[in-house]
């Protein structure tokens, strides 16, 4: 059912001696955004250079919409846009002009498109002034003008928020997933901001000394999980773990004024009136959700470069 | 795929809007005025053939036009890489030798239209300061022998030293793409151009026969108009030949470089 338009087969890059990707596999469906989380060094700006042609494979294969990116490079990178690190512009060219430059490499857009982009990342104010005098967020915003501009199927980011402003993340978050979910195309995201990604990616890829650690859903079904870690704070620490016991949980001290419990949602709202029963007070009941950044320390066992 | 002449559009561009091309463009024919001028007040009019000055300003200032395309050939492929946009750039459906051979071309009609803009400025200037109402009398005394059309002799003198143009440009161009650095490249060719040619007279004097093969001792292909040629023995012919060989070397070594390297920042 879902339409894969990037195969990563066994990716290793080498460099000397030193493996800087290793046997990497990854599949990229249309229509989700896909994150590339990795703490720096670990190989994410590696593995765009080589989906985008920049980097030679040592092993393995990438293919973009079935064409192979080292044998049919034209036919593959055809719908792909993408930045790669910073958004890096002709200074001394109009932002417009700048457009332009990228628009007459691919047969068909019009000036009608390039107005239209201009117009959605909301730079027409500034489009006809030189470059030079762009701040980071607006050579951002023009970066990735130029990335949708032949509205590629394969929309490829390396740490698109950095340099933006809460409101210009924001905004590109919602047209990130605009993109994904009514135009259908994939949309690879690549960052070390975790928070950033939780609320941006449908699913995330993490990456680790160039190995490929996990894949984890973070929206849908399979990410909520039915029972969580529940914190309680109660005014008589003891007792309430003796009530817990009672009640058949296991409960745990955190601090010293409160104890947390494994437990879903009606068990929570039961612990709660036993609680309350037993003449203890509860001042406060809050779920404590895993982040992405729990799981992503847990998993790489904070950042070790090298 | 697709029509190959919006990427030379670009690469125009990228020429034509910055500054510095009109900068260089102007302090040229700026060069031809002020010599012409200062010719006109401290020479004599009646005396001067107007292709004297022509021939002697094209021979001194076909130099800037060397080194101002030498510059433009350095930056070509260099800057490219040192701003970044060389990522943006090749991420596009053109294969690799493509784009560097729209680089490549667009950097070539600027050397030419230097080189044109050198030959129609000198003519249309010192017509104007000496060739109005000159004397019938006065002669071109450059061309060497009796009866030599002088703008014949020009245009062969531009078409040679046309060549070594090319030649030299493609070297610069070679030195962007290998070093990616517009500084060094801009610094080597011109070392090589300016240092090796002025004591490659004397290097010409020396008996060995690898010296037949230098480069250097080819690229001054002017030295075959008026009949005496750097080493004994040399022909046109084999000049060509040699600078043929050269080319294609580093036209050669430019793709493949070009065409294997690894983009990363």
């Amino acid at each position: 059912m879902e339409q894969t338009i990037v195969k990563l087969h066994n990716v290793t890059k080498k460099i000397g001696k030193r493996t800087i990707i290793d046997r990497l596999t990854l599949d990229l469906p249309l229509g989700e955004v896909f994150g590339f989380l990795g703490p720096n060094g670990s190989g994410k700006t590696t593995t765009i250079r080589m989906m985008v042609g920049l980097m030679s494979l040592t092993d393995g294969e990438i293919t973009i919409g079935g064409h192979s990116i080292t044998k049919e490079y034209e036919k593959a990178i055809r719908h792909v846009g993408a930045i790669v690190e910073n958004p890096e512009m002709y200074k001394y060219l109009s932002g417009y002009d700048n457009l332009i430059h990228y628009a007459r490499m691919i047969p068909g857009i019009t000036e009608h498109r390039v107005h239209e982009v201009v117009k959605l990342v909301g730079l027409e104010g500034r489009i006809r002034d030189k470059v030079k005098t762009y701040s980071l967020g607006m050579r951002q915003r023009l970066g990735v003008a130029q990335a949708i501009l032949h509205k590629p199927q394969l929309l490829i980011l390396d740490e698109p928020t950095n340099g933006l402003d809460p409101a210009g993340i924001r905004e590109l978050r919602d047209y990130l997933r605009m993109l994904s979910k009514d135009e259908g195309i994939a949309v690879f995201v690549s960052s070390h901001l975790l928070s950033e990604m939780e609320l941006m990616c449908d699913r995330v890829a993490i990456i680790q000394n160039g190995k490929l650690i996990d894949v984890r859903t973070i929206k849908g079904k399979d990410a909520v999980t039915d029972s969580s870690r529940v914190v309680i704070e109660v005014d008589q620490q003891k007792s309430a773990m003796e009530v817990l016991r009672a009640a058949g949980f296991v409960g745990e001290h955190v601090g010293t004024e409160a104890v947390a419990v494994e437990a879903d949602k009606e068990s929570t709202a039961a612990i709660n009136a036993s609680l309350v029963a037993a003449g203890i007070k509860v001042y406060g009941i809050r779920a404590q959700v895993k982040t992405l950044e729990d799981q992503f320390l847990e998993v790489t066992g904070g950042e070790r470069i090298g | 795929m697709g029509n190959f002449m919006p990427l030379i559009q670009n690469e125009n561009m990228k020429i034509y809007r910055r500054p510095r091309t009109w900068v260089m463009t102007g302090i040229l024919v700026l060069l031809v005025l002020t010599i012409s001028i200062l010719w006109l007040i401290f020479g004599e009019r009646s005396s001067t053939s107007m292709w004297d000055v022509a021939f002697m300003e094209s021979s001194i200032l076909f130099l800037l036009v060397t080194i101002f395309t030498v510059v433009i050939a350095a930056g070509g492929v260099a800057e490219e890489f040192t701003s970044g946009t060389i990522k943006l750039l090749l991420i596009r459906p053109w294969s690799r030798s493509k784009i560097l051979l729209s680089k490549y071309l667009s950097i070539i009609i600027f050397a030419l239209m230097l080189a044109v803009v050198l030959f129609a400025s000198t003519l249309l200037i010192n017509w104007i300061c000496f060739g109005i109402n000159a004397n019938p009398e006065v002669k071109a005394t450059f061309v060497g022998l009796e009866g030599v059309n002088p703008f014949s002799y020009m245009l062969k003198y531009y078409g040679l030293t046309l060549i070594s143009l090319v030649v030299t440009v493609t070297l610069a161009f070679m030195l962007s793409t290998i070093f990616r650095s517009s500084g060094l490249a801009i610094g080597f060719a011109l070392f090589l151009l300016l240092g090796v040619n002025s004591f490659i007279g004397l290097i010409a004097l020396l008996g060995y026969k690898w010296v037949d093969y230098l480069l250097f001792v080819h690229l001054n292909l002017t030295q075959y108009l008026d009949g005496n040629p750097m080493r004994e023995g040399m022909t046109l012919g084999y000049s060509l030949g040699v600078l043929g060989v050269y080319y294609v070397l580093f036209i050669a070594l430019t793709w493949y470089v070009f065409n294997k390297r690894d983009v990363a920042s």
